[in-house]
């Protein structure tokens, strides 16, 4: 453009040309700058992050070890001790320290709700890859699949699954998971099929790209966007699956792994003389479900293009 | 990249130098039918939209064929058959001697260097993620650098791409602060530049614009247009532009193609058919351009269509534009296709599809109705 | 009107309606210094249109001309009361028969809209009911404005949609907007607009999304609305070729301002502003030789400046000088027919006006 080189002085100074500077935003920096000046994601990631740090710290923060039952004498059908200079919020109903069970159930929830949504999202993603990649019969096939797994209720499957390999955390992930993979499985097809149809695709393949590079690194990152929150909006789901496959007795056999689904259910006779008891795991769980929602919430408004600008 | 043979030398060599005058394109019978699907388990097909059907073409190495036509005519897709991003029904598509459209899925694959295409909206033809560096990268990455510009900038290795992005950056008139950013940081025109260069990037032969600057602000339209002329005088480029806009096509073509119901009606160097259109659709068509200047408009007579595109799924017998020929004769027009013919006598170079083409030149088919002749204000 | 006939003169148009005769000399719209703002959500407020100016006179067209964010749709729809309240500043005045739009309660303006004054969109799926078949829409505002029966209010939506270019009205009464293809659905729009025989018609790029031959039947058809019922008529629209055909007075918008006003032939005889200048030689004619060199209009409209210091098309304008860094240039009169222009260095004039400057 010729004519910029002419333009006055005094015009020069005054104009702020747009592709001066070298750096350049892509769609991700560009999320997260959105993100950090939405506060919902601030609260959310803070409550996320304490609830990561608690998990991880749990043997620092904790002033007792967990599940000891140590002052199981204390403790009376009727009455558990309430807050004391030895323990800041009382006692469990089996003589343990509540705060520090508090403190080691989030590690449980972090664990479970992570590592099920890890493998619902890797199971769900290499199916809906397969379908929006290939398309045709493949696709027909996986998502018939696909179909039968979510018209079965989550929380049955999980129960079922549950029922199957008995009571371990590993079955609870496993349940927890496969729940989660037709919902992965059918955004990332979704996704990629809309994709497909876009302009560039088309482009790419004029120039002569491979199929697989076009699939790998055009099609697939670009429909991600979606499947990322609805990981971080399901991490919310796990935590409370979780809990409720405690309640139903379904959850860790060990006793002596503290989980807050558990602890709910365990004091539940006692709602009437303790009610701290089960509205203090109540409070965890809503907690960080919240936590996470928020986030997921405020990812999914940072991603979406039209939030652009 | 850094491997001494890149991939077009393993395919046999295919470009050897012609007379420029020979036809680069030339297109026989081409077909693209889509099947139109219906059923609850299974599908079953119930019919086809003819986007493209029957298409003869020849074009010219150097030159510029312009294709016009009203949404749903089959520009577009006749031009992303030529590619062959949509798969040719039946026909064949011979560039510089080889069928196009029988080509295997690889051989196809490394002919598509020398075939390279514009889009329309250029922030949706432009990945979203991907930088303008890793655009323009990436066919090199594929192809590596044509023949010509590996004397240039040396054989393939990253540093010799990196010059050749350099240089097509500065041809395209793109700082280079330009290739750390991405699409959506610039502005439309800007974009389609972007756009541009990575469709010349491999030194293509042919280039099919596809409405290159309808999406763009007016203002900006000519930068492009211009882009596209200067482009072509430098790599000697044979273009097909498909575009709505007749006075964008006039301005860039050759030749016309005008195109109706996925079908040539008419064909004709620019100047001609401004001056004389044959065919009643390119009358129509021409007289309802507007032109922005209000002593040509207020002379003007407006010649007015009557309803809409028929469906190419179900065209009309006969003629396919009979239904809303403003000259149509009885029952010939109805029953009998009109060929693509020469006009040997009256108008040497040009087709034209109509049956009284002769006749409504000299007057003597007139349109019937004189309630679609608007007559000039003054 | 030299012609005598064509597809959409009718009597559903010229037939004797109820309204008052209209006086072809008083100013029907008149709005005077609208600016609007916009507060964006991190502080930043946009000046999308600043202190523009117009009037329209039953049986005229006045034309808005502009670019993408030239500010020229959102004129319309600060007059016709269309813009969210929220964050959004409008001033000044828009004198509809002595009723300033801009201070009208909505349920006085939704009447005035429906009754007297009409808009088409450029996108008509926008302002067509979905769930409501074209049919009952059109004979809604017959029926609403006219004192006719159903049937004979069916019989005249049928009427006006086949003099809209809709082929087989019978048929398309019945259906929704969604099964008619964009041209048609325009052109119900159109006829819909048309029922309710408006003294005020304000159309957005009505055309642009339409084929050409579908366009000129749509323009023909706004031409006669207003010459036979002098409907006072406002054109926004960014093509050049469909102002010079059709508007009798233009206004050429940059960047939120009016830069330059003139009657359509003085205007395209005389552009004086170099952005109109510009863009009538950046654009490619029809009639123009094969190759006949354009001369685009340097950067995009994205380059702009602040109008409080400097003229806005400055950064892309050949004939910028220091001098044109100068704030809120003025409208000058120059030339005829009221001509007037915002500009330091105007086409064909041998002196700058000084006192074009403040």
């Amino acid at each position: 453009m010729t004519a910029e080189a002419v333009r006055p002085q005094a015009l020069s100074e005054l104009m702020t040309d747009t592709l001066s500077d070298e750096h350049g935003t892509s769609l991700w920096q560009g999320a997260m700058q959105r993100l950090r000046r939405n506060p919902g994601a601030i609260i959310g990631l803070v409550i996320v992050a304490a609830f990561v740090l608690l998990a991880v710290l749990a043997p620092v923060l904790a002033p007792y070890e967990p599940a000891t039952s140590e002052w199981i004498s204390e403790v009376t059908p009727s009455d558990v001790p309430g807050r004391s200079p030895e323990h800041a919020l009382g006692l469990d109903p089996f003589g343990s320290d509540l705060l520090t069970q508090l403190i080691y159930g989030a590690r449980q929830s972090l664990i479970i709700g992570v590592v099920s949504t890890a493998f619902g999202l890797l199971g769900g993603a290499l199916l809906g890859l397969l379908a929006g990649a290939f398309g045709g019969w493949v696709d027909t096939l996986v998502m018939r699949i696909v179909d039968i797994l979510l018209s079965i209720p989550a929380l049955l499957l999980a129960v079922s699954v549950a029922a199957v390999m008995g009571q371990n955390p590993l079955a609870i992930m496993i349940a927890i998971a496969a729940a989660q993979v037709p919902i992965f499985a059918r955004l990332l097809r979704g996704s990629m099929l809309g994709q497909r149809r876009r302009d560039y695709v088309l482009a790419s393949s004029s120039l002569g790209l491979r199929r697989r590079t076009i699939v790998m690194s055009h099609v697939l990152p670009n429909s991600l966007g979606p499947v990322i929150v609805q990981a971080t909006l399901t991490l919310a789901t796990a935590i409370i699956e979780v809990a409720a496959l405690s309640y139903l007795g379904l959850g860790a056999a060990d006793p002596a792994v503290a989980e807050w689904g558990r602890m709910l259910v365990k004091a539940q006779d006692r709602l009437q003389s303790d009610p701290h008891l089960t509205v203090l795991p109540g409070i965890c769980i809503a907690v960080t479900a919240l936590g996470f929602t928020l986030f997921g919430e405020a990812l999914r408004e940072a991603l979406d293009p039209k939030s652009r600008r | 990249m850094s491997h001494p043979v890149s991939p077009q030398d393993a395919s046999p060599p295919t470009s050897q130098p012609e007379p420029s005058s020979g036809s680069l394109l030339s297109v026989r019978g081409l077909k693209v039918h889509f099947p139109i699907k219906r059923g609850l388990v299974f599908d079953r097909t119930v019919g086809h939209v003819r986007a493209v059907d029957g298409v003869d073409l020849e074009i010219a190495r150097g030159q510029t064929y312009g294709l016009v036509g009203e949404s749903g005519c089959g520009k577009s897709t006749l031009g992303r058959g030529l590619l062959r991003l949509e798969e040719p029904t039946s026909g064949s598509v011979i560039f510089d001697g080889q069928d196009v459209a029988a080509l295997a899925p690889e051989p196809l694959r490394l002919m598509r260097r020398r075939m390279q295409m514009v889009f329309q909206d250029p922030l949706a033809s432009l990945d979203p993620r991907q930088s303008v560096q890793s655009s323009l990268l990436e066919p090199l990455q594929v192809h590596g650098l044509a023949d010509a510009d590996r004397k240039e900038f040396g054989a393939d290795s990253s540093a010799s791409h990196l010059a050749k992005v350099f240089s097509m950056l500065e041809v395209v008139g793109l700082p280079r602060a330009a290739l750390a950013k991405y699409p959506h940081e610039f502005s439309g025109g800007q974009r389609q530049r972007i756009g541009i260069a990575r469709a010349m990037i491999l030194n293509p032969d042919l280039v099919i614009a596809d409405e290159p600057v309808s999406a763009l602000d007016v203002s900006v339209q000519a930068q492009v247009i211009n882009l596209l002329e200067h482009l072509q005088e430098l790599l000697g480029l044979t273009y097909i532009v498909i575009a709505h806009d007749l006075a964008v096509v006039r301005h860039i073509s050759d030749t016309i193609g005008v195109m109706y119901l996925g079908q040539l009606v008419e064909e004709a160097p620019g100047d001609d058919l401004y001056a004389r259109p044959l065919h009643p659709y390119t009358i129509a068509l021409m007289s309802a351009i507007p032109i922005p200047d209000p002593e040509v408009e207020d002379r003007r007579e407006r010649i007015l269509l009557r309803g809409d595109l028929p469906s190419p799924a179900n065209p009309p017998s006969g003629c396919r534009f009979h239904t809303r020929c403003p000259f149509r004769q009885p029952t010939r027009c109805d029953d009998e296709v009109p060929e693509l013919r020469e006009l040997t006598e009256l108008a040497p170079g040009r087709r034209v599809a109509c049956h009284y083409a002769e006749d409504i030149l000299a007057g003597r088919v007139r349109v019937r109705d004189p309630d679609l002749v608007v007559e000039p204000v003054a | 009107m030299s012609h005598s006939g064509s597809p959409v003169r009718d009597q559903t148009l010229t037939k004797a309606s109820t309204r008052q005769p209209v006086n072809r000399n008083e100013v029907l719209l008149e709005v005077k210094d609208l600016s609007v703002i916009f507060q964006q959500r991190h502080g930043r407020a946009t000046r999308a249109v600043d202190k523009v100016s117009f009037s329209v006179k039953p049986g005229e067209v006045v034309g808005i001309v502009g670019e993408s964010g030239s500010g020229k749709s959102v004129t319309s729809m600060a007059v016709m009361g269309l813009l969210p309240s929220r964050a959004t500043q409008i001033a000044g005045e828009a004198n509809y028969r002595g009723r300033n739009l801009l201070t009208l309660g909505a349920k006085e303006m939704s009447d005035l809209r429906g009754r007297e004054i009409a808009m088409v969109f450029q996108d008509p799926m926008s302002s067509l009911n979905p769930v409501i078949p074209i049919g009952l829409q059109v004979t809604e505002v017959l029926t609403r404005h006219n004192d006719i029966s159903r049937a004979d209010a069916r019989g005249e939506a049928e009427d006006l949609l086949r003099r809209c270019g809709i082929p087989d009205p019978g048929r398309r009464l019945r259906e929704y907007p969604h099964q008619l293809s964009g041209g048609m659905r325009q052109r119900a729009l159109i006829a819909i607009a048309l029922a309710c025989k408006p003294a005020l018609l304000i159309c957005d790029e009505p055309t642009t999304a339409l084929d050409v031959t579908i366009q000129a039947q749509v323009l023909e058809l706004l031409k006669e609305l207003v010459n036979d019922l002098g409907t006072a008529m406002v054109m926004i629209t960014h093509d050049l070729g469909v102002v010079a055909g059709l508007c009798d007075f233009v206004n050429v918008m940059y960047a939120g301002r009016i830069v330059e006003s003139a009657p359509r032939r003085e205007l395209f005889a005389h552009p004086r502003h170099r952005y109109t200048e510009g863009l009538l030689q950046s654009i490619p004619r029809l009639d123009a030789p094969r190759g006949e060199p354009l001369t685009p209009i340097p950067g995009t409209p994205r380059d702009v400046i602040a109008w409080s210091k400097a003229c806005a098309f400055a950064p892309r304008c050949r004939h910028a000088a220091d001098d044109c860094v100068v704030g809120d240039l003025n409208l000058m009169p120059m030339g005829r027919g009221g001509h007037q222009v915002r500009c330091v260095h105007p086409a064909d004039a041998p002196d700058p006006p000084q006192e074009i400057r403040r």
